[in-house]
């Protein structure tokens, strides 16, 4: 004859252990998927910022993660990194690649966003982004001079300028210090 | 056909969002989309099932005093489950639905059909309420988004349907549209069909 | 001065119920009475900020030093916020029926607002320290308060005004809401982050 209070304990402690085993299991089974899918997305956006690489590299030693891209010969075509900063609603978080030798961007990929639908989420098109691509990496970046903001949401354009503008001397320094460059 | 009643009130009759009015919190936050809504549903329908079932085979078993929590241990697992399969399997959804999956968890339908239905009856039975239950939801918020999509970007699960002079009333896909929307959807319903006694949350 | 912001942000231009969609259920039914609303908005704020601290305590002591925060998260928290309100409703009980009588009959609806799961969920994924999490568990409660609060004005005036039969009750909340998360864009912009 169980005493009614440890049964309570038992039961809820039985259910507890089944249901952890059981998430336990199926984070096993999942986690290599889950994984794999994020490597997928990086590998994605890094080669999309470096149109000549097919490979690329994680510099050893860097304060943040810094990509060399690779041709198909093994040589060094420009680096990517993540920059991230304030938007409109939120971080924005962008994939930046660059070619150190001619000092221009290579490409700008928005990795993550929390702007208006419809109006700041524009800075995502390939309308905007792709101005920054050929600009010398000492540009200013000045919405309505030397780029065409999305109507309408001035302030993600700006948003986004501002983080190429304030990261790129950084990422361009810490990649020569770390040994980047043939 | 007593058996198949269990799953056709749901769609209807006490369809979740139209006419018991529960787990509103999903239904204006996913609905800014067809997909996103449809998504969503399905995500929940599985949970539902899940627990329902998962309750209704435990129902001897657990004692009074600790059902909810019991309950809660239950539909936390699933919604892990859903959260962790979406992240592996439709990562593209899942970036979509983000907090939403979790919040699952605290979406009253599931807790109230536990304690309502599936703690009282039959395995078999919960099954086909948390199924209709879970169908209800899913056609409610494929509707609604449906319409918000259509009104607040001029597409219907990502084909657009007017050319490029089409002007969009964007406010329908941010949180005012959903407001409105639902609001206007419910009046219509309860116009329509007269008022329904509405469910309480616990 | 962060954290001033932080707060500010959360209760004005990230509005847990206009913006971010949490708290609808007691928001649509709790809504009615001022005096009621705020009780609950009170009763929401209280739990907010000790849940804030009680899931960041699990999440950083418990969940990631074992390295199970992507598979037992959701459980533990909502554990934690359902053992929270409980320990609050019984506390309040012996320690002070009046406010009991008033408050406490909101507490268990309180489990289930995803406000309260979604804060800490929320706090987990931005990286919150503990303070941070602190001021963003009461800005949520805040904001909380003041939608709530809000939305009970106006339906109280409404009791005035000719609402078509269909219309009363949740779908006139709704269009209200809408009008009001209008009103919340406005604040947009207050601050750059």
């Amino acid at each position: 004859m169980k005493n009614p209070i440890a049964r309570l304990i038992i039961v809820l402690a039985l259910i507890s252990i089944g249901s952890g085993l059981f998430l336990a299991l199926t984070y096993t089974y999942t986690i290599p998927h889950i994984e794999a899918n994020a490597a997928h997305d990086q590998e994605v956006a890094i080669l999309e910022t470096l149109p000549d690489a097919v490979s690329f590299e994680e510099l050893k030693n860097t304060e943040f993660p810094i990509y060399v891209g690779l041709d198909s010969s093994g040589n060094e075509v420009g680096f990517a990194y993540v920059a991230e900063g304030g938007g409109f609603q939120g971080m924005i978080g962008l994939m930046v690649g660059v070619d150190p030798e001619q000092e221009i961007i290579t490409g700008v990929k928005i990795l993550s966003h929390s702007e208006t639908p419809g109006l700041g989420a524009r800075i995502t098109e390939a309308v905007f982004l792709d101005q920054f691509a050929q600009k010398s990496i000492s540009d200013n970046f000045i919405v309505k001079e030397d780029i065409d903001g999305v109507t309408g949401a001035t302030f993600s354009s700006k948003s986004v300028s501002a983080i190429l503008e304030q990261t790129l001397p950084k990422a361009v320094e810490q990649y020569r210090e770390s040994g980047g460059g043939k | 056909m007593k058996f198949g009643y269990e799953f056709i009130k749901g769609l209807w009759d006490e369809n979740p969002t139209f006419r018991l009015v529960l787990g509103m919190c999903p239904t204006l936050a996913v609905t800014n989309a067809a997909m996103n809504g449809l998504s969503m549903g399905l995500a929940t329908t599985f949970v539902l099932v899940g627990s329902n079932i998962m309750v209704s085979a435990l129902k001897k078993v657990i004692p009074d005093e600790v059902r909810i929590p019991s309950y809660v241990i239950i539909i936390a697992t699933f919604v892990t489950i859903a959260d962790l399969a979406l992240a592996a399997f439709f990562p593209e959804i899942y970036r979509v639905l983000g907090l939403f999956i979790p919040l699952i968890v605290v979406n009253c339908i599931i807790l109230a059909r536990a304690e309502a239905f599936a703690a009282k009856n039959s395995i078999g039975k919960s099954a086909l309420d948390g199924l209709g239950m879970g169908f209800g939801f899913t056609w409610a918020l494929t509707f609604l988004g449906i319409i918000r999509e259509i009104l607040g970007m001029g597409s219907v699960f990502g084909i657009k349907l007017f050319g490029e002079g089409f002007v969009s009333w964007i406010i329908f896909i941010l949180p005012p549209g959903a407001f409105l929307t639902l609001g206007l959807i419910l009046g219509l319903f309860n116009a329509v069909l007269g008022k329904k006694k509405k469910a309480q949350c616990s | 001065m962060e954290l001033l912001l932080l707060f500010i942000s959360t209760v004005l231009i990230n509005n847990f119920v206009l913006s971010r969609f949490l708290g609808i259920c007691p928001f649509l039914g709790v809504s009615k009475k001022i005096e009621v609303a705020f009780s609950m908005g009170l009763a929401a704020t209280f739990v907010m900020t000790l849940s804030a601290i009680a899931t960041w305590l699990i999440q950083h002591y418990i969940l990631m030093p074992f390295g199970m925060e992507r598979f037992l998260q959701y459980g533990a928290f909502i554990l934690v916020i359902a053992s929270l309100v409980q320990f609050v409703e019984m506390f309040l009980k012996k320690t002070s029926p009046a406010l009991y009588q008033s408050l406490g009959i909101f507490l268990p609806l309180i489990t289930t607002n995803c406000a309260i799961l979604g804060l800490a969920l929320l706090s987990a994924l931005n990286g919150y320290d503990l303070i941070t999490s602190t001021v963003f568990g009461f800005g949520a409660g805040v904001g909380f308060t003041l939608a709530i609060s809000s939305m009970a004005g106006l339906r109280e005036n409404m009791e005035f005004g000719d609402v078509p039969e269909p219309f009363k009750g949740v779908p006139i909340t709704l269009i209200t809401a809408a009008i009001m998360s209008m009103a919340f864009m406005g604040f947009s912009g207050l601050i750059s982050m």
